[in-house]
């Protein structure tokens, strides 16, 4: 990381937890924006798709969105190159403080933010603080039979490690805790640590590019951390003092 | 103020709405009761627990599962039939007419799960019998029960209790056990 703290005024847990537990690095330079990570983020999250109309009233739920801009004033225009964003897992993250209902917590165990979705009462604050736009809220009951009778057949593929969320609740990326977890007992089970790379989630797995490498950051010698430490690294909105845990690698 | 409401209570109008707040309230109730108090299921068979438990059969036998993974499981048709295919009792007895029904017409019945947790929290029961807890800590003594029944309500609070008291004095085991991220995700 290579925020100074002391800028920051870091004190007490802050400044331990600026260390974080879990990251992920970024290739844009591998990234050839096409979606298999958004897709793979769906299938593995249970993330359910809206219509023509919410999604007009930008509504779309994704954890993971590939990002493009514009440079330049029209019409001389640039395109950037593709950048897929998810939830930072902010060290310092806007939007756990908002919360009335502390549903959006951090997670000291596994450093990570949260959202508890039996807490969460649907204020959509967190959203409307979060400074990249990653949370998506559930406008409708996407995922309920009843309301949707087309989604039956659907369900058939819900991942059951992960909660069908209804309608009212905030939802955000959580690094695929459901795999941390399952990497975490099975090694348990077998007696030893967790192993860099035994497990990674679904939007690395997918990517043909390799364009997304996750993994510890604490551990110096891991993959991530190796990569995080290029010279192209950045994190996006670092001024802000979030202590975002996912590092870009910027087009060379 | 209050004298004219009263008398327009018990006015003919003041009755009516009455009555219509009253059934209201009445009906809220009701349907809160409905859809919270409601009895499980009938289970398809009356199975005794204290019977199979008392033969000394172990709980992993037919709750394989437990030791293994999240889910412990509860046993299918072929698995009753292993036993009880060697019963004599078992083509007699109207008791089992469900499993013999199974066998013989293809039939099919689904046991009624008892101990569940909501859909927003994800149990493992591997960590919790690796960590030395044995079926009774949580579900009872089966030795005294027939159809199995919850012997506790199972909420966060049960469940926090018992994390709290055995991670102990220990930090990092207490960071880990009352996490939120440790089952709601």
């Amino acid at each position: 990381m290579t925020v100074d703290l002391n800028k920051l005024h870091a004190v007490g847990a802050i400044a331990e937890a600026a260390e974080g537990k879990w990251g992920m690095v970024i290739d844009m330079d591998l990234c050839t924006g096409c979606q298999a990570c958004v897709a793979a983020c769906a299938m593995e999250n249970n993330i359910p798709y809206v219509e023509e109309e919410d999604a007009g009233y930008g509504r779309s739920m994704h954890w993971i969105r590939t990002e493009r801009f514009w440079e330049g004033e029209y019409p001389e225009v640039k395109i950037s190159g593709y950048q897929p964003m998810l939830c930072q897992q902010c060290g310092k993250a806007p939007c756990e403080p908002v919360c009335p209902a502390f549903a959006t917590v951090h997670s000291q165990a596994e450093q990570l933010n949260l959202q508890v979705y039996n807490r969460c009462v649907g204020t959509r604050y967190c959203a409307n603080n979060c400074p990249y736009q990653v949370r998506s809220f559930n406008w409708r009951d996407y995922q309920d039979s009843r309301v949707r009778p087309e989604i039956t057949i659907l369900a058939n593929q819900f991942n059951p490690d992960v909660t069908v969320r209804r309608r009212g609740v905030m939802e955000k990326c959580t690094f695929c805790i459901q795999r941390i977890h399952k990497a975490q007992d099975k090694a348990k089970s077998e007696g030893r640590e967790v192993e860099d790379g035994e497990f990674t989630t679904a939007c690395a797995q997918a990517c043909p590019a390799n364009a997304i490498t996750f993994g510890r950051i604490d551990h110096p010698e891991s993959l991530v951390s190796q990569l995080a430490r290029s010279p192209r690294a950045e994190h996006h909105l670092e001024e802000l003092g979030t202590l975002p845990r996912v590092t870009y690698l910027k087009e060379g | 103020m209050v004298k004219r409401f009263f008398e327009w209570v018990i006015g003919p109008m003041g009755r009516i709405a009455v009555v219509i707040v009253g059934m209201f309230v009445f009906s809220l109730a009701a349907f809160g009761v409905y859809q919270t108090q409601q009895n499980p299921k009938p289970q398809p068979i009356q199975f005794p627990h204290n019977l199979h438990v008392g033969l000394g059969i172990q709980c992993l036998y037919c709750h394989p599962g437990a030791s293994k993974g999240p889910s412990a499981g509860l046993p299918t048709i072929s698995k009753c039939w292993g036993c009880h295919q060697q019963i004599a009792k078992t083509q007699t007895s109207p008791k089992l007419k469900p499993l013999l029904d199974a066998m013989t017409n293809g039939t099919n019945f689904v046991w009624v799960p008892v101990a569940k947790v909501p859909e927003f929290v994800h149990f493992n029961h591997r960590p919790h019998i690796a960590a030395g807890l044995n079926c009774e800590n949580c579900h009872g003594d089966m030795t005294k029960v027939t159809i199995a029944e919850n012997p506790q309500v199972m909420n966060m609070g049960w469940c926090l209790n018992c994390h709290r008291q055995r991670a102990g004095d220990d930090e990092a085991k207490l960071t880990k056990l009352t996490d939120c991220g440790t089952c709601h995700y």
